[in-house]
């Protein structure tokens, strides 16, 4: 990396952390399944479900009650689907 | 890279991946979510997909490209939780993103790094994974486009207004 970002870590951090990195594959590689853990995708799934009903609900409101969306969010969409510079300029933003 | 066949190699080349873009990765993630702690949580769940995946991985992509699209999608995924969670707590989440530390940098050239930094903190997420890659890991933007899936064009936009309101900001912290 050429440029400095202005950030620090513990000493001696990236050496830990390619250790504990490397044991991943061992960590991974044989696993017992605990009793009922067949059931828990299932179970996982039917929360997940239940959990978006009420974050879509409660981000939903919480949107609304902000007044919508910010600047940031409405040029991030108009870049995603295509505008051009001169276009957003023309907007105004 | 050469693909490995069997379990042993397979690991060999997890290591290898480990090795070569551990560090690079960490800094992708650090800019991204700002904390040390976060970032490295973020980390171990990049390579533990990229190791279960790793069986799957076809050997005529770029595994840099396709390890530096796991981390930016973990990190974007982590930001939009963060953000339903400040919704659910009515908190901000403005406080987090600027908790760049500036005390301990003794050189004014340290000192404009960090305010940098901050400034990059306060663009919204994707801008920031696009500009931490074109800036500071000076990529391509064809590159960018392969791990982030955007369209060249919209990734100069992207970065355009990302160095617009850094700059602002600069002009008004000064």
């Amino acid at each position: 990396m050429k440029k400095k970002i202005p950030y620090s870590t513990p000493d001696g951090y990236f050496e830990a952390l390619k250790r504990r990195l490397s044991d991943i594959p061992a960590e991974h590689r044989t696993q017992a399944r605990p009793l009922g853990a067949k059931w828990v995708p299932y179970l996982a799934l039917a929360s997940f479900f239940a959990a978006a009903v009420v974050l879509g609900n409660l981000f939903l409101s919480g949107t609304t009650g902000r007044g919508g969306a910010t600047e940031d969010e409405i040029v991030e969409y108009l870049i995603d689907s295509g505008t051009t510079l001169a276009q957003l300029y023309e907007y105004n933003f | 890279m050469r693909l490995y066949s069997d379990m042993d190699s397979a690991e060999r080349q997890f290591q290898d991946l480990v090795n070569r873009y551990s560090e690079r990765l960490y800094w992708h993630l650090r800019t991204m979510v700002g904390s040390h702690d976060d970032a490295d949580d973020l980390l171990q769940d990049v390579f533990i997909k990229a190791w279960k995946a790793l069986p799957g991985f076809r050997g005529d992509a770029d595994i840099f490209t396709w390890l530096w699209r796991i981390a930016t999608n973990e990190a974007l995924g982590f930001l939009r939780r963060a953000k339903v969670r400040s919704i659910l707590t009515f908190r901000s989440l403005d406080g987090e993103a600027l908790s760049v530390p500036d005390t301990d940098a003794p050189l004014d050239a340290e000192q404009a790094a960090a305010r940098l930094q901050k400034a990059i903190a306060s663009l919204p997420p994707k801008q920031r994974a696009v500009f931490h890659m074109r800036y500071y890991e000076e990529m391509a933007y064809e590159q960018i486009s392969r791990i982030t899936g955007t369209s060249v064009g919209a990734l100069k936009a992207s970065y355009h207004f990302a160095y617009e309101k850094i700059k602002q900001y600069v002009l008004e912290e000064n």
